[in-house]
């Protein structure tokens, strides 16, 4: 008697089964970026259709109305203003300190193996943590360290309020944003810095580069790829920033510090008006896909390495 | 061995009955609590009542679940939509009519009635809870912003005492020397500065923030004034002082570099981070201007009951009944010695209360506290009128930002008040 048939399996072909063999790989993947991006991201254009104001109450649809008050808002555009100079502020500073940390740490020194490890640790710690630490730090009337230490130095004569004006409050915010992150950046480009070859520097050495040229023509041009992923990943993640700036100034002084992510946590959650947080929402997340796709156009790598 | 069917039909019966009637003698009644009373040394007085209770009333467990005032606003309405909201949680009188406003709450007049029987509610503590045909939470404990002050400090600068606001000006001046500070003040978004400039207002004779119909009258002369008169005052606080919230200024008025501030108390900070004496610790009312009477803002924070069950509503009754006996009341209170007071008759005198070794030995100030907050007002519950829209003002600290606008972006106080008229009428909206 002939084996009992197995018609779909005779049916596809080995690269099919390969196919299918990786969808089903990645379909626990798929399923939880529906469940937790596009779910919500629908969840959302819904809320920002109706007039909801505290969440759980009844509401009816009133079309693009959100939308129109939004993009009508001086005050929106003034946070998307300062979100974008938050994003600039935190790229320039982050990467300027990652970059020194990861081109110090790929030295070999006594201790390096140490500090590599230890240099993860402002990142690791909760925010609350460091918010807390900044605040004691930063403090004028009593126990600051900061203050002390710029008056002993010449620098200040009288104790600094950090948080006193939009602009000091601002710059603030930046240092202490990117004194947590700039770990993150510095790990990804060591681990990049230390794979390129180290004899194409001493290639290099040889035919008489010196170490900016070395720099400029051999890590940059290795560097890129990281650079781009960091560039692109760096920028939103930075961009969606809450918890530092709530927890330090709450958006003040004034609104001088209100920036997307806390213009839109206010409104839903101090202005009790969830469908206009929500409109807030669905245009940020256009706006950072447009983003998105403007920067992969223009910066992806144009070679493998 | 051959067993018969009744047999084992009875064994099973047995069992189940007896199973049954277990699970009925077992059957509890759970309540949790949700309050904002967060460092530790309350949520453990907090729990040592639970437990008692708890003991002496083996068919109900109370739980308690500490909240942050910070999230609250947010946290709260999304846990009843979500369907896990706790079923009791704390309130000050502006979240209140947020809750209320979502069908959240159980109005609570019959159990407010009972116990102010028993012990007599201050009506000033029940008012604020008290409207849309309702009471919506029964009054807890009661607190007042006074000015607090280092008594040796005013005396080494030959100052009095400020009881009027050309005093308090001259005062704060003269303190201000040698890396003194003569006043601490905040003026950050937040909840504290709302306070503290509302406390200004009041003295300025601006305590209405509406009209009787309901429409804001933050715009004003008065409301102006308080402003000047904040921004001046704010000219001698330390630079940090406009990050601050209250642990901030306590932190201050505690190293002595803040001679004054504004606050509901600093007892327990004083008593247990610096060697002060007691009698060297001042405070008083909060000074005002020529053309105001005085007074403070004052407000009673509360406990809201969400569930509707009749069984829990039971089960809260017995608690709060148990809460505020004065035997029980005066450690409830004590949880914060010197911060939180009572809102019934009997609380007021009871023995618990005033035998607290450290109210014992502030109880001087704690009777000034008491006597200040006799004058206390709460925007948006001033005059016998109740306007429950003030939750969304609140919210959003506009009254702070008002003071912002003055004391740091250097805006004229008349055209700030113009301002945040606006924000405050978009807010009600």
């Amino acid at each position: 008697m002939p084996p009992p048939s197995r018609p779909t399996a005779r049916r596809l072909d080995r690269r099919q089964r390969e196919a299918l063999l990786g969808f089903l790989f990645i379909a626990p993947l798929l399923l939880w970026l529906v469940a937790t991006i596009v779910w919500p991201l629908i969840a959302s254009i819904h809320l920002s259709l109706q007039d909801v104001r505290v969440i759980g109450t009844d509401s009816a649809f009133v079309g693009l109305d959100n939308y129109g008050r939004v993009l009508g808002d001086d005050r929106f555009w003034e946070a998307v203003g300062r979100s974008g100079i938050w994003i600039i502020g935190n790229a320039v500073l982050q990467t300027l300190l990652a970059f020194s940390a990861a081109l110090a740490l790929k030295r070999r020194f006594p201790g390096v193996r140490v500090a590599r490890t230890w240099i993860i640790l402002s990142w690791i710690v909760p925010t609350v943590v460091a918010v807390v630490i900044w605040r004691f730090l930063l403090n004028a009337s009593g126990g600051g360290l900061i203050n002390p230490l710029l008056s002993t130095l010449g620098i200040t004569d009288a104790g600094v309020g950090f948080f006193s004006s939009g602009e000091t409050a601002f710059a603030t915010l930046v240092v202490i944003n990117s004194w947590r992150w700039f770990p993150f950046i510095t790990v990804i480009l060591l681990a990049a810095l230390l794979r390129v070859p180290s004899d194409l520097y001493e290639a290099a050495s040889i035919d008489g580069a010196s170490a900016a040229a070395q720099f400029r023509y051999i890590t940059l041009p290795l560097l890129q790829p990281t650079l781009f992923v960091v560039g692109l990943i760096g920028t939103l993640l930075s961009f969606n920033v809450f918890d530092v700036i709530w927890l330090l100034t709450a958006g003040g002084p004034s609104s001088d510090t209100t920036t997307v992510p806390v213009m839109i946590y206010e409104t839903a959650f101090k202005q009790f008006r969830l469908s206009q947080a929500a409109a807030m929402s669905v245009i940020t997340a256009g706006l950072l896909v447009a983003f998105a796709a403007f920067f992969v156009k223009v910066a992806k790598p144009k070679e493998a390495f | 061995m051959r067993i018969r069917t009744p047999v084992i039909l009875g064994a099973v019966t047995a069992v189940a009955v007896s199973a049954l009637s277990v699970g009925a003698a077992q059957a509890q009644t759970e309540l949790l609590i949700w309050h904002m009373e967060q460092p530790p040394h309350r949520v453990d007085r907090i729990q040592e009542l639970l437990d008692e209770f708890n003991a002496a009333n083996p068919n109900i467990v109370v739980r308690q679940e500490p909240q942050n005032w910070g999230e609250i606003y947010a946290k709260a309405p999304a846990a009843v939509a979500a369907g896990n909201a706790p079923d009791l949680l704390f309130a000050i009188p502006d979240f209140a009519p947020l809750m209320q406003g979502i069908g959240a709450l159980q109005p609570v007049d019959d159990i407010v009635a009972g116990l102010d029987e028993a012990h007599g509610f201050y009506d000033a503590a029940v008012e604020p809870y008290a409207y849309g045909g309702g009471v919506w939470a029964v009054p807890l404990y009661n607190m007042a912003i006074s000015l607090w002050y280092h008594r040796p400090m005013l005396e080494a600068a030959g100052v009095e005492p400020p009881q009027t606001w050309d005093d308090w000006a001259a005062a704060v001046e003269a303190l201000s020397a040698d890396g003194v500070h003569g006043i601490g003040l905040p003026a950050n978004r937040h909840l504290y500065t709302d306070q503290t400039t509302y406390a200004v207002m009041v003295n300025a004779g601006a305590s209405e923030l509406y009209n009787d119909d309901g429409t804001v009258r933050f715009e004003s002369a008065e409301t102006a004034a308080a402003l000047e008169y904040y921004g001046r005052l704010f000219e001698f606080s330390p630079p940090d002082s406009a990050n601050w919230t209250w642990g901030e200024a306590e932190a201050c008025f505690a190293s002595q570099t803040c001679a004054m501030i504004l606050q509901f108390t600093v007892i327990t900070t004083y008593d247990t981070q610096t060697d002060g004496d007691p009698a060297d610790l001042g405070v008083t009312a909060i000074p005002h201007a020529a053309s105001s009477d005085g007074g403070t803002i004052s407000y009673s924070n509360g406990v809201m009951l969400l569930t509707d069950d009749p069984e829990k509503r039971a089960a809260t009754e017995a608690f709060l009944t148990f809460l505020m006996e004065p035997e029980t009341y005066g450690r409830f209170l004590n949880m914060e010695p010197g911060l939180f007071l009572p809102v019934t008759e009997s609380g007021a005198e009871a023995e618990s209360f005033w035998s607290d070794p450290m109210v014992v030995r502030y109880r001087p100030q704690i009777e000034t506290m008491l006597e200040n907050s006799q004058s206390g007002r709460l925007f948006g519950f001033t005059s016998g009128n109740i306007f429950p829209s003030i939750a969304s003002i609140s919210a959003q600290n506009l009254i702070a930002q008002a003071t912002q606008a003055v004391v740091l972006d250097d805006m004229d106080p008349a055209e700030a008040a113009t301002e945040i008229q606006e924000r405050m009428e978009d807010a009600i909206r």
